[in-house]
């Protein structure tokens, strides 16, 4: 019997809890995962007061509630998903998530990014932020008011020329290993100048059929495989200069900063985030699990 | 499809509901990553930390002074008498309920609803009480810290004046409301630094003042007395109840240290070490700096004399430049940066015990609200920061000195709130207090004889501060404003409480929290 991937979900009871519930959904329905909706809570400790402020009191309340909104959350993932509830104690909700990671086995961390941003883009919020420099397992990052359609029908992959890109490639190949689902590799160029966009666009083009070789020669999965080279000033430019479906995902690398087997959000995927309109997929920089 | 809802942690069940089966999941921890993580050196840091003691001092020290004179020091020894035996209570009615924490719930469980309700409100009206005290020293403090900084004693003066004064003060609140609203708490390395400074600050000052002593540079030199430690020479049992009172509120907070299980690395010893370390160190700082308050100053009704109606409220502010010269400003620093962060986490408590209030049905079900976001009691916490500053506004208008009013009226809410919870332990153990010696000792001996030693000095100051000449010497018509304080409070939360009861039933009928008492069958 084959192992059944699971997705921790990074829940509150709030609208980036619920985008990233949405997402979550989305891709558990997608691969037939399970879902593991996480509700992280702070130890409220010994307060320094001259109230003698126990938190016993205010944990078990606190915990309560949290069981409500765990409740209410799993009446909102439709019945073809599987998905438990989990209510956690940590110091930091990012180092519960990840603990939560390590002790369910899970495959890969959902997590609501938006917070306060503008125009249903991304701004991250200091959870998603603490995510994406040290979970050991792809994070998924919804947008905010992010809304799934039916079905995820293609994912793009947006890979740089430099080392690594590999890892990404295992990474979704892995994911997408008996699929139907089309797949699309883009570059993104930056220029600023006519005359240096052709060599850069050729180069690029170039790469992609390395890409796709590779692909081909280690993916098993079905749809249409399309490639693209996204050109404008500047990365958030390139980003616009595509197409993107409103059922679709983008994966990205880690930069080469990231620690073996950790994320760690680099400065071009940090900037393809302020333009992307769909869900982004960050993964380790080498797969924790082939 | 299969869909389960696998509670992965234990968290404690509230008394009231059957504790639901621990269905763990995963081999996730329950509660706490960090439970044991702190140490001797931690649980004594953030004892020091409860008490701030820098605060404490500038804003008891002259109240102090007003009622037992020279006899401050014997005083602070035996005021912490009834602190410790009501202390040992808690400690084993925390044992005993750890679900429960606050006086609200625990005086529920032994008494009953009625007496719950008016323990919790107790506890609360002492949290706004001393909340829109710490306040006002934050104010103080500024302002002077601002002067000092500048070299420009003028803006010391704006801190007198009552608008400047109430909005600032709406400035802190809001600050620190915010900040618990948010559930951030100070890293333990901010504790750690503030505890340090607070204590290196106040040896200097004393050892400064001890030093002009020597020189004879000191303001009304008043030569040492073995005396001053003999609490029984006090004027009279009046001024010796004020001044018990008094003392409560200066270790108000040090009981925080004996109940610290959980997060103690070792729990059968290291609470009772730290708060035994937590309060000697507050004892030899407090009769160090008393004695050297007494020494430098005198008892005088001088410009700097302890005898000073003007600067009982705020003694520090009035002598760290005299004593210190040109480094007092280390001290605004200290008493700012103890009273600020004392005035952030006061907030805790008071939102937490309203939220239990709110989830039992003994408030009105809005203060039971938790943050989705931040995971902190919202609306208790907005209104404990809403109600602390409208007491501010208003005792600084009623009040000619509001510092020393609020601090006499505290005294009286931390005696009949300790004194509620020291008789719910008594009355809770009843059935198991002759079962063992240790048992008898600190179920029944203990607590009886802190609450009884509370209650009479509830009933004394309460009956003595109907003197107009009481406290601040505030009045309105001819009864003194610490008792009508004192009086409106109460009647204000037995009004609050009737119309609970007329709206909402369930609570006052046992209803959402049973009465019991240990050894029940549940």
């Amino acid at each position: 019997m084959t192992r059944v991937p699971n997705y921790v979900v990074a829940y509150e009871a709030t609208p980036q809890g619920r985008d990233a519930l949405e997402l979550g959904t989305a891709m558990a329905r997608l691969t037939r995962a399970e879902l593991r909706i996480c509700l992280v809570l702070q130890r409220a400790g010994g307060v320094p007061a001259k109230i003698y402020a126990t938190s016993s009191d205010f944990e078990a309340l606190l915990a309560k509630q949290a069981e409500q909104w765990l409740a209410d959350a799993l009446a909102l993932v439709p019945t073809d998903v599987t998905a438990t509830t989990h209510l956690l104690w940590a110091d930091s909700t990012s180092e519960g998530l990840i603990q939560a990671v390590a002790d369910l086995e899970s495959d890969r961390l959902v997590v609501g990014a938006a917070r306060g941003g503008i125009l249903n883009r991304f701004t991250i919020g200091s959870v998603a932020n603490a995510l994406l420099h040290a979970s050991p397992v792809p994070v998924a990052l919804a947008p905010r008011g992010y809304k799934a359609g039916v079905q995820l029908t293609r994912i793009t992959c947006a890979l740089g020329t430099r080392t690594g890109w590999e890892a990404l490639l295992d990474s979704l190949a892995a994911f997408t290993e008996g699929l139907t689902i089309d797949l699309r590799f883009v570059t993104l160029v930056e220029v600023d100048a006519a005359h240096e966009k052709h060599s850069a666009v050729a180069d690029s083009a170039a790469h992609l059929d390395t890409v796709l070789t590779y692909h081909q020669r280690h993916a098993r999965g079905g749809g249409v495989i399309t490639t693209e080279v996204g050109t404008g000033t500047g990365v958030e430019a390139a980003v616009e200069a595509l197409d993107w479906r409103p059922d679709e995902i983008a994966f990205v690398g880690s930069s080469r900063l990231a620690a073996p087997n950790r994320i760690f959000l680099g400065v071009t995927a940090h900037r393809m985030l302020h333009a992307l309109p769909v869900p982004l997929v960050v993964v380790p920089a080498t797969p924790a699990r082939s | 499809m299969a869909r389960s809802s696998v509670p992965a942690s234990s968290a404690p069940t509230p008394p009231s509901t059957p504790p639901e089966p621990a269905t763990g999941a995963g081999g996730l921890s329950a509660k706490g990553l960090s439970a044991g993580s702190v140490g001797l050196l931690g649980v004594t840091v953030i004892g020091i930390s409860c008490i701030a003691p820098a605060y404490t001092l500038t804003a008891s020290l002259g109240p102090t002074v007003a009622a037992v004179g020279t006899q401050m020091p014997g005083i602070f020894v035996v005021g912490f008498l009834p602190m410790l035996l009501v202390a040992l209570g808690y400690r084993e009615l925390n044992n005993a309920m750890p679900d429960a924490g606050t006086s609200f719930t625990w005086a529920s469980r032994a008494f009953g609803p009625w007496l719950g309700w008016m323990g919790g409100w107790g506890l609360i009206v002492a949290t706004v009480v001393v909340l829109s005290n710490l306040a006002g020293v934050a104010v103080d403090f500024l302002y002077l810290m601002l002067a000092q900084l500048f070299g420009n004693p003028g803006l010391a003066d704006l801190a007198g004046n009552v608008w400047i004064n109430i909005l600032t003060c709406l400035v802190f609140i809001a600050a620190a409301c915010y900040i618990s609203y948010r559930g951030m708490e100070a890293t333990k390395m901010v504790q750690y630094v503030l505890v340090a400074f607070q204590l290196v600050v106040l040896l200097w000052f004393s050892i400064a003042a001890l030093m002009h002593v020597v020189n004879g540079t000191a303001f009304d030199a008043l030569g040492f007395s073995v005396d001053w430690f003999n609490p029984f020479l006090a004027p009279s049992f009046s001024a010796f109840a004020a001044g018990v009172s008094l003392s409560i509120f200066i270790y108000w907070g040090w009981d925080v240290t004996l109940t610290m299980n959980e997060e103690t690395k070792n729990p059968q010893t290291t609470p009772g070490r730290a708060a035994t370390l937590t309060v000697a160190i507050i004892f030899a700082l407090y009769i160090l700096v008393s004695v050297s308050v007494l020494m430098f100053s005198g008892v005088g009704t001088g410009e700097l004399g302890m005898g000073n109606e003007d600067i009982q409220g705020n003694v520090f502010a009035a002598l760290a430049g005299p004593v210190m010269g040109p480094f007092a400003i280390l001290m605004s620093l200290a008493v700012l940066s103890s009273s600020a962060a004392s005035l952030q986490s006061t907030f805790v408590g008071p939102a937490r015990t309203m939220l239990a209030m709110g989830h039992y049905r003994a408030f009105p079900a809005r203060f039971a609200a938790i943050s989705p976001r931040f995971k902190s009691p919202g609306f208790a916490t907005i209104i404990a920061g809403v109600v602390a500053w409208g007491f501010y506004a208003v005792m600084r208008v009623l009040s000619t000195d509001v510092l020393t009013d609020t601090i006499l009226t505290l005294g009286i809410m931390i005696c009949f709130y300790y004194g509620v919870t020291a008789f719910a332990c008594v009355w809770f153990f009843r059935r198991e207090v002759f079962t063992s010696v240790r048992a008898f000792l600190l179920k029944l001996l203990a607590p009886l004889l802190g609450g009884a030693i509370l209650a009479v000095i509830f009933v004394t100051t309460l009956i003595d501060s109907t003197d107009p000449a009481y406290g601040s010497g505030s009045e309105i018509g001819g009864i003194g404003l610490v008792f009508i304080l004192a009086v409106v409070l109460f009647v204000a939360g037995i009004v609050l409480m009737l119309i609970m009861r007329a709206v909402d039933p369930a609570f006052f009928r046992g209803n959402t929290l049973t009465k019991g008492a240990s050894r029940d069958k549940r």
